[in-house]
C-alpha cells in the first residue's frame, strides 16, 4: 500500500488532470463490467497494464506483483460460483459425492466463474491504474468536484495524513522496544505488542487533541477549506478516452 | 495605540490533572520587539503561548492585546487569532494535510481572503521559508526540518502582527537555523512582533531585544540580554546555561584580559573587537585558542 502511495507521487502522468485519469479509470471499469465479451475484458486488462507501465512508468514486475495481491482473494470468491451442490451427479464435469449429495462443477458454471474471474481482474486493474497515477488527495479533490459530502472528504484527508503519522509512531515505538529486547521471545513479543497497541491508541487520542488545537489556532471553525492544485484541462485527453471506450464497446460485437 | 501590543497580568493556569503550569505571569511585549522566552523542559513556555492565542483561558489574571482585554467569545477569539499566530513545537501535530499547498492555504482562507490573494501569500510564505521545491511532495515524505519549515510557512501566510514560535530552531540544521533567525530579523524589521521559546541561550542572547526566563511556571528574570545574564544565579536555578559570550567575557575580566569597563559583547565579533592587540590576519574557524595567545 505504501509503495502504491510512492508511485502515485512519482509517476510520469502526475501532471495530467486527476479528473481525466479518474474518468478514464472508471469509464473503462464500467465498460469492463457491462461487457459480455471476454475479448473486451482481455483488452481492458492489456490497456490498463500498458497505461500503468509504459504510460505512467510503474515497473512491469511491480505492476504484476500488485495484481497478485487480490488474485487469491478473487479466486476463492469465484470458486463458490464454479462449484454447486446437487442430488444429481449427472451434469457435472467432475465432482465429489458425499452420500446422496454431490459437490461439483459443470462446464457452464466453470465458464461463468472464469469469466467473472477475469472481469474482476480487469476491474481491479482499472483501480490500480488510478491508484498508481493519482495521489489520494487528488482523488479526494475529484470527489469534491463531483459534490461528495465534504465531511466525508475531510475525514478521508485527515485519515490519510494520520496513517503516516501513526506509522512513524509505530515504527519508533517498535524500534525502542526491539532495542530493549522486546521481541526476543514469544512471551516478550506478546507483551510488547499489547503495549504497542495500547500506547498507539493513547497517542492517537493525544494527536487528535493537538491537531484540534493547532487548527483552532488558525481560526478553524468547523470547515476545512484549502486551495487545490490546478491542472490544465485537456479536451484532447477526453476525446482519446471517449475513443478508447467506444472502441472497447465495439469489440463486443466482433 | 497602546504601549504594549501583548500583555499578561498575573496569569495563572492549572491543567485539569492539577499541574500548576503558570503562576502569576506578568509580561509585556512592545510592538516590533523580538522576545525570547528561555526555560527548561516543563517550565510552562508552551502553556503560556496557548494563552497568548486564546486556546487556553487563564484561570486567573488578564491578557490584553493592544491595550484591550481579550474577549473570550467567537468574534473576540477570531480577532485575537488573526493577529497572533503560533507555530507549534511539533510539526506533526500542526500539519493536517498531506499536501503542502493545502496546508499553507488553510489559514489565509480562514481569514476570508480572496483566492487570488491567498495564492500570492502562499507563494510568498513558501519562498520565505525556501520550500518551493517541496510543493509537490506529500508532507509525509518530508524530513522533520522540512516539515518544520512548512509549519512556519503555515503561519507566515496568515501574516499576523505577532508571531509566536515554539522551539523554532530545534531540529533545524545549523544553516537553516541561522537562515531562520535572519528570517525572524526580516519579519521584525517589517514591523512584526516576534516571540520565540528556546533552550538555546546563545541564540536567545544574540538575537533577542528582550529575554524572559521561566522556571516552574514563573518568570524568574526578564530584561535586555546584557542585563538578564549579569545575575547568573537565576539562570543556573532555572536549569539553563550561560551564553558562551557571557562566560567568556566573565573569564576574560577575571584574568584582567579585558578593560573593566568593556561592555558585554552581543556577538563574537564584538568580543574580538574589545580584546585589543593586533590583528594578524584572518582567524579560521575552530582556532579561538590562537586569539588568546596574542593577548598580553
Ligand atoms: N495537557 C496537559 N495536561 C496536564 N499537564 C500538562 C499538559 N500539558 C503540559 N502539562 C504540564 O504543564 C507544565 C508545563 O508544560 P509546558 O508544555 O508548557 O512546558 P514547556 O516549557 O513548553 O516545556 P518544553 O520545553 O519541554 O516544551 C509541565 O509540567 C507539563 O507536564
Ligand atoms: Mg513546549
Amino acid at each position: 500500500m505504501f509503495d502504491l502511495d510512492t508511485y502515485a507521487y512519482t509517476n510520469r502522468w502526475i501532471k495530467i488532470h486527476p479528473l481525466e485519469k479518474f474518468v478514464f479509470a472508471l469509464a473503462t471499469m464500467l465498460v469492463c463490467l457491462i461487457s459480455p465479451s471476454v475479448v473486451v475484458v482481455g483488452a481492458v486488462l492489456l490497456l490498463m497494464t500498458v497505461a500503468s507501465t509504459k504510460g505512467a512508468g510503474t515497473p512491469v514486475g511491480q505492476f504484476f506483483r500488485f495484481m497478485m495481491i487480490p488474485f487469491s482473494f478473487i479466486l476463492t470468491g469465484v470458486l463458490t460460483i464454479a462449484f454447486s451442490v446437487s442430488h444429481d451427479p449427472g451434469g457435472f464435469l467432475f465432482g465429489f459425492t458425499f452420500g446422496s449429495i454431490t459437490v461439483g462443477a459443470s462446464q457452464a458454471n466453470l465458464m461463468k466463474a472464469g469469466f467473472i474471474f477475469f472481469k474482476s481482474l480487469g476491474a481491479v486493474s482499472c483501480l490500480y491504474f488510478l491508484s498508481l497515477t493519482t495521489p489520494v488527495l487528488e482523488v479526494i479533490s475529484v470527489l469534491r468536484k463531483l459534490k461528495a459530502p465534504s465531511l466525508f472528504l475531510e475525514l478521508m484527508g485527515l485519515v490519510y495524513r494520520f496513517i503516516f503519522v501513526l506509522m512513524d509512531t509505530t515504527a519508533l515505538i517498535r524500534m525502542s522496544q526491539t532495542s530493549r529486547l522486546g521481541y526476543v521471545s514469544a512471551k516478550n513479543t506478546f507483551r510488547s505488542l499489547s503495549q504497542l497497541i495500547s500506547s498507539l491508541f493513547v497517542r492517537s487520542f493525544h494527536r487528535a487533541g493537538e491537531l484540534a488545537t493547532a487548527l483552532t489556532a488558525r481560526n478553524y471553525t468547523g470547515e476545512i477549506r484549502t486551495l487545490e492544485k490546478e491542472y490544465p484541462v485537456s479536451k484532447r485527453n477526453y476525446a482519446v478516452i471517449l475513443g478508447i471506450e467506444l472502441g472497447l464497446l465495439l469489440l463486443n460485437f466482433t | 495605540m497602546a504601549a504594549f501590543i501583548l500583555e499578561t497580568e498575573a496569569v495563572e493556569y492549572v491543567y485539569p490533572d492539577g499541574t500548576q503550569a503558570l503562576r502569576k505571569i506578568d509580561m509585556a511585549v512592545a510592538k516590533g520587539q523580538k522576545v525570547a522566552i528561555l526555560g527548561s523542559n516543563g517550565a510552562g513556555k508552551s502553556t503560556l503561548f496557548l494563552h497568548l492565542n486564546g486556546i487556553l483561558r487563564p484561570a486567573g489574571g488578564k491578557i490584553r492585546y493592544d491595550g484591550r482585554e481579550v474577549v473570550y467569545n467567537a468574534a473576540g477569539l477570531r480577532e485575537l487569532r488573526t493577529r497572533v499566530g503560533i507555530v507549534f513545537q511539533d510539526p506533526d501535530s500542526q500539519l493536517f494535510s498531506a499536501s503542502v499547498l493545502q496546508e499553507i492555504s488553510f489559514g489565509p482562507l480562514n481569514l476570508g481572503l480572496e483566492k487570488r490573494e491567498v495564492k500570492e501569500r502562499v507563494l510568498k510564505a513558501m519562498s520565505e521559508t525556501e520550500i518551493e521545491d517541496l510543493a509537490d511532495k506529500p508532507t509525509h515524505m518530508l524530513s522533520f526540518g522540512q516539515k518544520k519549515r512548512v509549519a512556519i510557512a503555515d503561519i507566515l501566510a496568515m501574516m499576523p502582527e505577532v508571531i509566536i514560535f515554539d522551539e523554532p530552531t530545534a531540529w533545524l540544521d545549523p544553516r537553516h537555523a541561522r537562515e531562520f533567525m535572519q528570517l525572524l530579523d526580516h519579519l521584525a524589521a517589517a514591523g512584526r512582533t516576534i516571540i520565540i521559546s528556546t533552550h538555546d541561550v546563545d541564540i536567545a542572547y544574540a538575537w533577542a531585544d528582550n529575554i524572559l526566563i521561566m522556571n516552574h511556571g514563573q518568570i524568574v528574570a526578564s530584561g535586555v540580554p546584557t542585563e538578564v545574564f549579569r545575575h547568573p544565579d537565576s539562570i543556573i536555578a532555572a536549569d539553563l546555561a550561560l551564553p558562551w559570550l557571557v562566560e567568556m567575557h566573565g573569564e576574560l575580566m577575571r584574568r584582567d584580559w579585558l578593560r573593566p569597563d568593556a561592555p558585554l559583547p552581543r556577538s563574537k565579533e564584538a568580543l574580538f573587537a574589545s580584546l585589543g592587540g593586533h590583528d594578524k590576519g584572518k582567524i579560521t574557524a575552530g582556532t579561538t585558542g590562537t586569539v588568546l595567545r596574542v593577548l598580553p
